[in-house]
């Protein structure tokens, strides 16, 4: 515990808020309201996390194992999953051991969590793109699912907010599914991928951009550009990807209204007895196991989509018996996770750039846009929705170089100049993808786990399908020989995009939450993560989620100053 | 299936395996509660000379199977105008990964060694390291390219048994020898962290070769 506010006990309070998280939107729900004067306690369930810890400039052959290590793959068989889980950080990621979930038979789920304050941000792709109309009202335009109850003219002014904030490398395009932000100035462009992104535009018309990320590339609030050193999931010296700990946290610490606890693994929101209001979370001791409770007169989950429903659905009372604000009974389903498993790789012959191990590494690649069911495109007719690809062009060492050898040791040096895009696709949200607790299964604090139901469906493998052939379709107009297609599903959760299960809406009896994340049913009572999420775009998700927490605060901090919670 | 398939095989299986009992699993994680929650690459420590004493002995293989590997690994990446993979050890670091590994995983190493020897002694009457470079060259040959089926009767390969033990073998010697220090230089490393920023492509528009 650190960070108390009035030198007193910090139980022994009532809090205006209790902010359950402290990742990217957890980060933002702290600064905005501790900034705006009310007092809040930060919960986080992992430790704190210290800059001597980042490994980001250390040589794999100085780790025992050199990144290979056993001991990840025994107490993270889930977590090894994701490319970010290594031996130099594997701390930072949930040990498997002690946080189970389950899944039917057949139906498997990888699901990434980091319990640390900064949660995934430490760790996070940093991919930042807004969602547009196109997304927001794509119900009303093709008929599957539901409108938000929101239009891109409501989250406009805060993507403004939190993007001058968090610092967002990219190019503007004017592209219709893709709207332009406030951007520091774009990486640059490898050769190959100028030509890519030429014969792209030439022969289909799509837009080929550099990658939107929150990576800084010149000095910005306070931290220092890039260095272009490469793995920011080990951690970064100069701060240069936005993670909460450096960036939101840090400022709500010094709006001196904020009390952060860490530890504390939190088990469920306390109602208040005899009214229909949220008292605060009673948690565990992630240490000592002792069980404890804030007082709030307002509870913000940001727990990532999974574990705030899972709080809320470890919450039931006599009122709201299948799990807290879950009179509609949607709390838990439409479950969405992107679709990944598509895509092509290739080489281009036209460029003879030998791979070069002192190279600046630019932690960024290039994007697609959606070209697919877009208003200018007209209607597929195969899938509704459509995908966007990541990807690069560039000369890598060539470690499949054939035969043995000192021709296998030129062949290496020699490398190739290789080309890749991989597809994202829109997760529909349906009621069968759901997450319920797993009445047999207990977490090592004795708190009830997670039983997940999700499968990609047909609309999810057409167009996997299609952004295999069009990937490669693609690849070969830039020149790219020996191409490579993958155009399979991989299982759900693999795109660490969570979204949904306590949706918004504007009807209590289809929705958990209203359209600035207070919940229907418990009016002081708020689910400011990814789980408020109605459909899922395709978009990386992480920017549109800060932004539509900050929208939440500004409404929960303007009925704060009415006096209505 | 590459090492990595191979790792990420064995971790699904842990996986079921650890959610299978999980009453258990938690009350042996909070027995098992660690010290400190750094790794130890968190906390600084520098294990590149861990390998290199004097005094180093095998922690999974036996005598002749780390001096078949030894021979192997030379062979395989040689000393040139640059070190080899005898010279980066890389058997010391692949017995300290196999002696951490699951059961499964260090049978199919040992399989793979084991089809080596099988081979030679069928083929020369001895074991591989005891073979003349050249016919260590000779044998290794005949497994180091796929075979492929054939072009004029459209007939398909049977399945090419040797070529996978000698790709087996050769992606544990190859990431042990690039993630060696030795490996570093060989690709050319400064050993230098940033380069400065980002170029990109320098051509005037239109000309990108």
């Amino acid at each position: 515990m650190s960070g108390n506010f009035w030198g007193q006990d910090p139980l022994q309070q009532t809090y205006d808020a209790v902010v359950v998280g402290s990742g990217a939107t957890g980060g933002w729900a702290a600064k905005q309201l501790s900034e705006a004067g009310l007092k809040v306690a930060l919960l986080e369930a992992g430790r704190a996390v210290s800059p001597k810890e980042f490994t980001e400039h250390m040589p794999a052959y100085k780790l025992k194992y050199r990144d290979h290590s056993p001991e990840v793959v025994r107490t993270r068989p889930v977590q090894k999953q994701c490319y970010a889980c290594m031996e130099y950080n594997y701390e930072w990621f949930v040990n498997d051991l002690e946080n189970p979930y389950s899944t039917p038979p057949g139906k498997p789920f990888t699901w990434q969590r980091l319990r640390i304050l900064g949660g995934r941000s430490l760790v996070w792709g940093r991919q930042s793109y807004r969602m547009s109309d196109n997304d927001l009202k794509a119900a009303s335009r093709d008929g599957y699912g539901d409108d938000w109850p929101i239009a891109y003219a409501d989250l406009s002014p805060y993507y403004d907010i939190v993007e001058k904030y968090v610092g967002i490398t990219g190019a503007a395009e004017g592209n219709e599914m893709l709207p332009d932000g406030q951007f520091l100035p774009p990486m640059k462009m490898s050769c190959g991928e100028i030509l890519m992104r030429d014969r792209v535009k030439a022969k289909f018309g799509r837009t080929v951009t550099i990658g939107r990320a929150a990576i800084l590339t010149q000095n910005h609030n306070g931290r220092l550009q890039c260095h272009y050193c490469g793995p920011c999931e080990r951690g970064c010296s100069t701060f240069s990807y936005f993670s909460s700990p450096f960036t939101t946290v840090k400022d709500a610490m010094a709006s001196g209204n904020c009390t952060l606890i860490t530890n504390a693994v939190v088990a469920h929101v306390n109602m208040d007895a005899g009214s229909n209001k949220a008292s605060g979370v009673t948690y565990v001791d992630r240490l000592t196991r002792q069980v404890k409770e804030v007082r709030a007169k307002s509870v913000i989950l940001c727990a990532q989509a999974l574990e705030s429903t899972r709080i809320l659905l470890n919450s039931s009372t006599r009122e709201y018996p299948n799990g807290l604000a879950n009179s509609s009974g949607a709390l838990g389903h439409y479950l969405m996770d992107h679709v990944v498993g598509a895509g092509a790789s290739g080489r281009l012959p036209d460029f003879k750039t030998l791979p070069n191990a002192n190279e600046p590494a630019r932690p960024n690649g290039i994007y697609v846009p959606r070209f697919r069911n877009t208003p200018t495109s007209g209607k597929h007719s195969r899938f509704i929705r459509g995908y966007g690809y990541q990807g690069g062009a560039g000369p890598e060492f060539n470690f499949s170089a054939e035969g043995y050898g000192a021709s296998l040791k030129k062949g290496v040096k020699e490398g190739l100049y290789a080309a890749s895009l991989g597809a994202f696709g829109e997760s529909l949200a349906r009621w069968d993808n759901y997450i319920e607790i797993d009445r047999d299964l207990k977490d090592a604090w004795g708190i009830p786990a997670l039983h997940i139901n999700m499968s990609h469906g047909d609309n999810e493998a057409a167009l996997m399908e299609d952004a295999g052939a069009t990937a490669a379709e693609m690849l070969e107009a830039a020149g790219a020989k020996d191409i490579r297609v993958q155009a399979g599903v991989e299982m759900p959760g693999m795109a660490i995009h969570e979204l949904g299960t306590a949706r918004m809406g504007n009807d209590p009896k289809k929705s958990v939450l209203t359209p600035f994340n207070q919940t229907h049913d418990v009016k002081n009572l708020f689910v400011m993560d990814g789980a408020s999420f109605v459909s899922s775009a395709c978009q990386n998700p992480t920017l549109s989620m800060m932004a539509i927490t900050v929208r939440a605060c500004d409404h929960l901090i303007d009925r704060f100053h009415k006096s209505d919670v | 299936m590459n090492r990595r398939d191979m790792i990420r095989a064995s971790v699904i299986t842990g996986a079921a395996a650890a959610l299978g009992s999980p009453r258990g699993a938690a009350q042996n994680a909070a027995a098992q509660a660690a010290p400190s929650e750094l790794t130890p690459a968190g906390s600084g420590v520098d294990a590149s000379k861990d390998l290199a004493g004097p005094g180093w002995k095998p922690l999974f293989l036996d005598e002749h199977q780390n001096e078949t590997l030894i021979a192997l690994s030379d062979l395989m990446i040689p000393a040139t105008d640059t070190p080899g993979a005898k010279e980066a050890l890389v058997n010391r670091y692949i017995d300290l990964v196999l002696a951490a590994e699951a059961r499964d995983t260090q049978r199919a190493f040992l399989n793979s060694l084991g089809y080596l020897d099988g081979e030679s002694i069928r083929r020369y009457k001895t074991a591989f390291r005891y073979l003349s470079r050249e016919d260590q060259d000779d044998l290794l040959h005949s497994f180091a390219y796929p075979k492929n089926g054939s072009g004029w009767t459209g007939e398909a390969a049977p399945p090419d048994v040797g070529h996978g033990h000698f790709e087996a073998l050769k992606e544990r010697i190859m990431t042990a020898y690039y993630s060696s220090q030795i490996g570093e230089k060989e690709l050319g490393w400064d050993g230098a962290f940033a380069h400065g920023p980002y170029q990109g492509c320098e051509h005037p528009e239109g000309d990108h070769k």
